[in-house]
This record gives C-alpha cells, structure tokens and sequence, in this order.
C-alpha cells in the first residue's frame, strides 16, 4: 500500500514538529512538515509591536543546552539572572522553592505531615500535595495555584501532575550559589528530562524564540508547507496507511502528529482506539502583556499568587531579559487560567486589561500612570489537565503511545504533558531511532504486519 | 583569526557505531582559546559509551578552531622551562617502553605528530638505528616537526605516501580524540603496521574521576571544541574492534593536564581575577606537580587521566 519512498507524515510546524523532521533527516528518512497556518511556530511565535516591544506566547526561557544542542548558541545572549516568588502577602516575596523553608508555619505542618503519613501512593493531586509539602504550604500556594491553571479542584486531580525531576534542597542551594558566582541564571528544575547543573542556564535567542523555530526549519531538506491542514488520518484498524492534507490524498506508513491528542483522535479514521483521549481538556490561557514606563516593578522576574489576584502569576520578563522593551520601559505579563468561551476568555480586550490595572495596584505602585498600552493573548492550550477521571488513558498514552502503528503523537499537546521545548526535544531524540526504524521497514516492505509496541 | 570569524557546525553520529541518539553530557566553550562564541555538546552514545561533540565544528573551521598560537605547535623549552623537562623526561621513559623489544632498524611512525614532540624524544633517547616518521594534517606543526629536522609529511594518515605494512610502531599520542573518523585512523594505522606491528595510543580517559566531577562544563579533556570523540575503557575496546585492532593491553596513566585545565576552565569561567587563572596552566609547574601526585594515585587503582592502550594488527 505504502510507496517505497514515502516521506513521514509530520502534522504542525511548531518546534514540535520541526524537530522531529530535524532528528529523522539525521536517520536518513525524509519528511514533510505540514503546517495549517500560513506560518511556522505555532506557540513558539514571537511578536515585536511597533512600540520596540517583543514578546512571546507567555515568557519563554530556553537553555545554554538545548541551543547548543542546535549549534545556535552563538545567537543567544546570557540572561543575568532569573527567579520565582511567591507572593504571601505585601512585602511578603518568598522566593520559590527555598524561600518557603523560611516560613515557620510551613516547615511545621511539612514536617508534621511527613511524620503523620505513611509513604505511600497518593492518587490524588490534592492528597499527594498536602502530604509532600505539608498542608499549610499546600493549602494556601501550591493547590490554588494547581487549580487556576488547571480549572478543577485539587480532587478532582491526578498525582501524576508533579512527577519531574525532582531537584535535592542541597542542589537547589548549590544552584542558587552558582547563580550568584558566576552571574547567570542557572537552570534549576526547569527541564524533565535532563538534569539541572551550574552550568546549564536560561538563554535567549536574538530574533526571540521564534528564532529557534526559524533555524530547525532552515536546515530542513524540504520546506514546512504551511497553509496545509491534515484533514484527517486513514489507517488499516492496526496502522497508518495515510493522510489527506489540505485536501490531497497522501500515502504513508508513519504519521508525527504534535496537535493535541484530542484533535488528533478526531482526525483518525479506520479505528475507534484513540476515542479515548477525545475528553482529554487543556487549560486555556489570556495572557495580558502590560507595557509601562519604569523598571524593576516587581521583585523577581516571576512572582506567583495563589490568592488575592485574578490571575495566577505576574512575569516582568525584562529583569531576566532587558533587552526586550525599550530602555526606561517595561513589560507586566499577567496570567489568567481561563477556558474558551467561560467569562474570562470572553472579556472584551478593554475589560481585561482594566481589570489587570485594577488589580495589581498592591504590587505595582501607580500603575495607571506607568500605562502605555497593553496586548492581549488567548490561548487555548495552557496546560494540559490531568483530570483523575482520565488519569489511566493518559497513563497509557504515556507509556504506549496511541496503539496504532506508525502513529506517532509527540510534543506537549501531542504528549499531553506539561513540558518544555527541551523536553520535547530529548525525548524525540530517544523515540525517533524507532520511529525511523519502523518507517524504513515498512516502506520497504508492502505486506507488513502490525507490531505492537 | 579570533571570535570574529563564525565558525559553521554540523550534526555527526557515533563514530563508532552510527547512532544519532546521543544524550547530554556536558556543555561548554572554548575556555582555553576563545575561537567562537559558540557553546559545544558533549553527548554519550547510549550503546557504545563514547563520549562525543554534536554539533561539532565543520572541516572547513578548523583554521578558525586551531589558531596560531595552539600548544601543540609550540611546546618549547623555552617557553615552557622545568615543565618541558621534567615532561620530556617522562614521556620518553614511556615511549622507550613501548618501543621495548623492536628491532634496531625498527619504522616508528607518529601519526598527530604536532611539532615532533615524541618523534625528537625518539631520536635524542632511542637507538640511533631507528627510521622516525611522522604525519600531522597542519601544516603549521609539520612546518614546526620540519624545522627541528624531522621528516614529516603534511596530510592524513589515511593518504600517507608510507608503504602498507612496513611499520613496527605507531605512536598515537593524544591525537585520536582531535580527528573527524577514528575508526578510518585506527584501520589506515593497522594498514601500515607490519603483521605483528603495534599501535600505541595515548587519549583523554572518560572514565577518570576527573571527567566524573567536571563533565558537565569544565573538564580539560573536552578541551572544546577541538575534542570531538573522547573514551574510556570500554568504549576504546569497541573503537579498536570496529578498526579490526587487537587490544594488547589497555590501561590508564597519569596525567596533570586534564585536572590542571578542569579548574582553570572553571575559573575562566566564572571570571576569576587572571593572577588566579594563571596559577594553573601548562607552565604552571606547582600546580602540575600537586595533580601529578594527586592523579598517581588514581593511575594505581585503574583511573588515570589518560588511557593506554597498546593495540596490535592481527597476524
Ligand atoms: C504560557 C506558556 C509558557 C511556556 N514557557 C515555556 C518556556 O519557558 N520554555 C519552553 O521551552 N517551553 C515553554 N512553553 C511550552 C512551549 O511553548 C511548547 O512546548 C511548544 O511551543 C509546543 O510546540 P509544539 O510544536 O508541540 O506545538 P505547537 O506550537 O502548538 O505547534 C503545533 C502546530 O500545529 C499546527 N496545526 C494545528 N492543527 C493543524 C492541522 N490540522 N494540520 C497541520 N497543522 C496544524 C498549529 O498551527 C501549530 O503551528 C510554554 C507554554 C506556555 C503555554
Ligand atoms: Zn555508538
């Protein structure tokens, strides 16, 4: 069925997809990226107004790392420095996570709590959470917090929403002095799949993190065809036998897919086996960019707050990149959890706006004055949400992937994982030797059987 | 012909087995020359070990990566004092050793000669009936090798005008982790060879605690970006293997140089004042001489900076 030569089936030109078009080139295997936009990035997309301000889709960090893993280090700049607090009260910025040790009541009910409870498997987010971090600590910042990126309560949450590379208080100390020594701002348990280490730090690409989709494409042997939605998916019940893209058949025995799960098990036909993961939710986000005079507005480039504010986390982005708004000017990015169509993502761009300006006057002093003009951002895919009620098909999507051969779902909504760029990157770079593998033997072979992987 | 000039980069496999997958190991700069703006990865092949640069410079970057005033085409006396004797003391005790047993008119052959270093320690300490050779690929440390009077060719190993079979001893002296395909090098040096001829191999070792501590940025062995493929023990053996060499003997020795650069790299790094900096380096002989002794002891229980090995052609 499948022609000799068949290229993969990539859907989506966001880094997702450019990479696994990147690391399969490496394999040999050719591929075309598809791309329904008329451009590349996808979330990665960054935007410059004519005020002389850029930003991205949310403030996006990227490693000394992962660029050199890309050889374009050399087109990044060093950022001087990066932190999170959180915000307990006025004048109150713990910085997050050892700042916290800091606060009496929290080390108390932490310890109490780890005495009192037998180690063991906590399904439950809001469970696992109170008995990782004590109740206190968990109660007042770290489930609010959950929840409004989330839009369910910590109850209704699986556990599995925590599991990173956990990173040692001796580490997190020793990261924090070598951010201090050498004046970057190291990398601490930002990335899944790799290590922090002193020398592994935020950079930032010139150009913006678009830059980064604009390098993988260019090394790409054949252009990303934007303007060219997959339609959908055909497979034999067992496999992927092909693809309509903007309305051509294609065939092929291995599609990439990085759209969400949900909107791929849509596109699938021939079998019922990814229905599963069509109730799968993603959090959307509004996110208000607010360009003001001055600098330095907030304490650290990222404060979060867990309550008394609608939105769950305020980003000065600048303090880590000055170089983003014009000098004597800044940028507020205020992030509300929202869902399509609910109140929030329905505000008028006015309204939102003016209720981030009357909100943040307890953080920000004269804010109305500092006001130039402000963008605003919705976006669909926040944050995946791992729901408790699907926790097993996103348990299996994890570790089987979608039980149809050649199909491949990969990047963070394709994975429906909370990762970064890096992690994507790390973790294609593990699963494409297979995927080529697989491709290569099915093109050269017409009679291939399924093998379940 | 400093940072100004972009150096271009590209993605290669393992060298040894093909793989694509290497997983992050390290990730640095060129502490020691300051060629490019560039930072370099070092990655792990999952299924051989090695330890490898990817992206690493392109062929056509070299001059850029190798400037003029690279060590290894001017390791003098002069300049270098006490440290270059006391090291040429005890390289040629080592070199004499492995030349051990070879006849009187025995074809020694360096291969990565630099400026002759080894091939001069040969001609002032080894017999005097031994016919010396070398090849390097720069011109301008065979230029070095000629002026000391040496016959040396320009080009490599694997284009050399040296007959098939004709040679008793290679001497490979931290050259293999320099060259975009050790395991051509290895096959062409093993062509060379006399059925019986020998291989001696001097690299960086990965699997000494020095890598262990500073892996992740500083390490003197990675000595980026001019280190493209560094091993340990096990992986050395899959390099000789897939090069059709015999391993003869393999086996570590001391050196101060990686740990000496380890924290040197490590200032430089985090901009330490330049009278600190420059406590350790190659002409630093107090510094050299504490990690002399320090890394002896790790050379006893199998873990020296260096490897050796000492490969052979199959009969
Ligand atoms: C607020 C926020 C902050 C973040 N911060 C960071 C950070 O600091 N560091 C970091 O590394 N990551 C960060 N991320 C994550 C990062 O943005 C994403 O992981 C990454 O951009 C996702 O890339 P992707 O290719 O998987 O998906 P996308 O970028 O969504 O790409 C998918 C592409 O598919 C296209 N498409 C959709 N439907 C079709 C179709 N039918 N046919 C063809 N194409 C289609 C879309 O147009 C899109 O271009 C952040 C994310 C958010 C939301
Ligand atoms: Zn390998």
């Amino acid at each position: 069925m499948s022609d000799r030569t068949a290229p993969v089936v990539v859907i989506g030109g966001g880094i997702a997809g450019l990479l696994a078009a990147h690391e399969l080139a490496r394999h040999g295997v050719a591929a075309n990226v598809y791309e329904a936009g008329p451009r590349i990035a996808g979330m990665a997309a960054t935007h410059t107004d004519e005020d002389g301000f850029s930003y991205d889709v949310g403030a996006h960090f990227v490693t000394n790392r992962f660029m050199a893993a890309l050889g374009m280090r050399a087109a990044c700049r060093t950022l001087p420095r990066y932190g999170e607090v959180v915000r307990l009260g006025p004048d109150r910025h713990p910085l997050y996570p050892i700042g916290l040790l800091g606060v009496p009541r929290f080390v108390r009910s932490a310890i109490w709590e780890k005495v009192r409870r037998p180690k063991r498997d906590l399904l439950v987010a809001a469970d696992r959470f109170r008995r990782d971090f004590g109740r206190a600590l968990a109660d007042e910042v770290a489930l609010p917090l959950l929840e409004a990126w989330s839009g369910l309560p910590a109850d209704e949450l699986s556990s599995s929403v925590i599991d990173k590379l956990p990173t040692s208080l001796a580490k997190t100390i020793w990261l924090r002095a070598a951010q201090r020594i050498t004046r970057r701002a190291v990398m601490i348990g930002y990335c899944k799949e790799e290590p922090s280490a002193t020398g592994v730090f935020h950079v930032y690409p010139e150009g913006g993190i678009a830059a980064i989709c604009g390098h993988v494409a260019d090394g790409l042997a054949s252009p990303v065809q934007v303007s060219s939605p997959a339609e959908r998916i055909y497979t034999d019940g067992e496999r992927v036998i092909g693809a309509r893209i903007a309305g051509q058949e294609i065939e092929t025995s291995t599609v990439i897919s990085t759209l969400p799960i949900n909107r791929l098990s849509q596109l699938v036909e021939g079998t019922d086996r990814l229905d599963r993961f069509r109730r799968f939710q993603f959090r959307g986000l509004v996110l208000v960019n607010l360009k003001l005079t001055g600098r330095q507005l907030l304490p650290e480039v990222i404060v979060w707050t867990p309550k008394g504010f609608p939105y769950f986390r305020v980003t000065e982005a600048s303090l880590a990149m000055p170089w983003i708004a014009p000098e004597g000017k800044t940028m507020i990015l205020c992030e509300f959890g929202a869902q399509p169509g609910d109140d929030v993502w329905s505000l008028s761009d006015e309204a939102i706006i003016e209720r981030c300006l009357s909100t943040i006057g307890p953080m920000i002093a004269g804010v109305r004055e500092r006001f130039i003009g402000a963008s605003v951002l919705r976006q669909p895919l926040g944050y995946p949400v791992f729901a408790l009620d699907y926790e097993p098909d996103r348990a299996s999507l994890a570790t089987e992937g979608t039980g149809i051969a050649g199909l491949h779902s990969v990047g963070r909504n394709g994975e429906f994982d909370h990762i970064l760029m890096e992690d994507t990157f790390w973790r294609l770079r593990r699963r494409i030797p297979g995927i080529a593998q697989e491709h290569l033997k099915a093109t050269h072979d017409h009679h291939v059987m399924s093998r379940p992987r | 012909m400093r940072a100004s000039e972009p150096i271009t980069l590209e993605h290669v496999p393992c060298c040894i087995c093909g793989a694509v997958d290497g997983a992050p190991v390290g990730v640095g700069e060129d502490f020691e020359y300051h060629t490019s703006a560039q930072s370099f990865l070092a990655v792990r092949c999952p299924s051989c070990d090695l330890i490898y640069l990817d992206p690493r410079p392109s062929l056509a970057s070299l001059p850029v990566i190798y400037p003029d005033d690279y060590h290894a085409f001017m390791f003098d006396e002069e300049q270098f004092g006490i440290v270059h004797k006391v090291r040429s003391r005890l390289e040629a005790r080592r070199l004499l050793r492995a030349g051990r047993g070879l006849p009187a008119d025995a074809h020694v052959l360096d291969v990565g000669c630099g400026d002759g270093f080894h091939l001069d320690l040969l001609r002032k300490h080894g017999p005097s009936g031994w016919f010396l050779h070398g090849v390097d690929t720069d011109e301008r440390a065979a230029a070095a090798a000629g002026r000391r009077g040496l016959d040396v060719e320009v080009g490599s190993v694997e284009q050399s005008r040296i007959a098939p079979g004709s040679i008793d001893l290679a001497l490979c002296i931290q050259t293999i982790e320099h060259v975009a395909d050790p395991v051509t090098v290895l096959r062409s040096i093993g062509n060379l060879l006399k059925p019986g001829g020998r291989l001696y191999l001097i690299t960086d070792n990965t699997g000494s605690p020095d890598f262990r501590l500073t892996k992740g940025r500083h390490w003197g062995g990675y000595h980026f970006p001019r280190h493209w493929n560094l091993f340990n023990k096990a992986s050395l053996r899959k390099l000789a293997e897939a090069s059709g060499m015999e391993v003869i003997t393999l086996s570590t020795t001391t050196s101060p140089v990686n740990w000496t650069y380890s924290v040197r790299n490590m200032l430089v790094d985090w901009n330490a004042p330049s009278w600190l900096v420059n406590r350790f380096s190659l002409k630093a002989a107090p510094a050299l001489a504490v990690f002399t002794a320090f890394d002896t002891m790790f050379t006893l229980i199998g873990r020296g900076a260096l490897l050796r090995a000492i490969l052979g052609r199959p009969r």
